[in-house]
């Protein structure tokens, strides 16, 4: 039974995780949707009752049949490299792909459907809300009084895109910034504006949850730092992550959340403030992980490893009715 | 017309960096000029923030 990483060439973390698998006995293909088709081939037929498929790429053949789990990196857009692209060859090729992959029964790390759930910011909250983890107070609106009236109820506010995504033309980026105190909230109206309660943080927390284990980091903020440095991606400080324990509340509401999310692969991202709570800030469903192997020795590549080789099990519930195990060190 | 948020903008990352590692499609990993894995070699990532999170990706907002 195969692992199948779906993720592009230069993606050096996904080579941490093919290199823990090798070794192990456990076949792996790895390919790019974007190199579909060319590079990429595949075939699948649905003839008496049954579907069989069969995926190449660089000398490799392999049933989807055969497939034990998929693993959804950082996969390019499907048909995105061949010499004349379409937006229908795309959907073409994205159908085909995903369609056959769907009809296996391997194990998703994550699955689309919950995949793009995930993505969306409002649903984080909520859903964070339902699992009782702490939420600074959110207000998203295109109504400039609505903000007007946030502010007043929550003077420090930072602003954040909704959807984590950034402009590209010209390409900027869009960080977690501090709102002007005397910030105008005029074009609020031109766009959904998520602003929320600044927290006064002393650590940034990364909990990398891998089906039933969770890896949790902390990098202190600096004691120098102001609090305009609000992002932690473009925080001047040069303190590492290190290995954290998590509080059972917090362990219990995360296990509750991927549940709920049906997600096997979680990265979420909290504030920690001065007297020590975790304020839940968003969960990325293909959170990078390597920076934090790489600063706190913790084992997460095995770990996803471990989760793509397991055997094949009949019902897929993640994490439902297992222990949880809390990795900090 | 512009959107409250964009007020926050800065020019992205430049992000298309070279790299010291090249595909081996054989080995379905990366591998440095004297054959050594890059995912091995945690000094070349550091370097690179190669693993990073981001903010500015063209393809992925998942970071």
């Amino acid at each position: 039974m195969t692992v199948l990483i779906l993720t592009c060439e230069q993606d050096v973390t996904a080579d941490m995780v093919v290199a823990e698998l090798d070794g192990t006995g456990v076949p792996v293909v790895r390919l790019d949707p974007a190199d579909l088709p060319g590079p990429v081939a595949l075939s699948g037929e649905y003839v008496h009752g049954v579907f069989r498929g069969h995926l190449s790429v660089g000398g490799r053949l392999v049933s989807m049949n055969g497939l034990r789990s998929v693993w959804v990196r950082r996969p390019g857009v499907p048909a995105s490299r061949v010499a004349e692209p379409s937006d229908w060859l795309t959907e073409e090729s994205a159908q085909a792909l995903y369609g056959m992959l769907r009809s296996t029964d391997a194990r998703w790390m994550n699955h689309p459907d919950a995949a793009r759930r995930a993505r969306h910011k409002p649903w984080q909250l909520h859903l964070a809300q339902l699992s009782r983890l702490p939420v600074p107070a959110t207000l998203i609106t295109t109504f400039p009084q609505a903000a007007r009236d946030f502010a007043a109820r929550f003077p420090d506010l930072v602003v954040k895109p909704v959807s984590g995504a950034h402009p590209q033309e010209p390409p900027r980026a869009v960080p977690t910034s501090r709102v002007a105190p005397d910030a105008d909230f005029a074009a609020v109206a031109y766009g959904p504006t998520l602003l929320q309660r600044r927290v006064a943080k002393r650590a940034d927390i990364r909990l990398t949850c891998v089906g039933d284990r969770i890896h949790a980091a902390r990098k202190a903020v600096d004691p120098d730092a102001g609090p305009d440095e609000v992002d932690v991606r473009f925080a001047t400080s040069d303190a590492p992550w290190r290995p954290a324990d998590v509080p059972s509340r917090i362990a219990n509401a995360v296990v509750t959340y991927l549940r709920e999310a049906q997600l096997a692969y979680g990265a979420f991202d909290f504030a920690e403030d001065a007297e020590g709570m975790w304020w839940f800030l968003e969960c990325n469903q293909s959170g990078q992980f390597g920076f934090i192997q790489i600063d706190t020795g913790q084992p997460i590549a095995r770990t996803v490893a471990d989760w793509l080789s397991a055997p094949a099990q009949p019902a897929p519930p993640t994490n439902g009715g297992r222990a949880w195990l809390l990795e900090g060190h | 017309m512009r959107p409250f948020a964009l007020n926050y903008a800065r020019p992205a990352q430049q992000l298309e960096v070279s790299v010291p590692y090249a595909y081996d499609s054989r080995l379905q990993l990366n591998v440095l000029p004297d054959g050594r894995l890059a995912a091995h070699d945690y000094a070349v990532l550091r370097e690179l923030g190669a693993t990073t999170s981001t903010a500015g990706s063209k393809t992925h907002f998942d970071d």
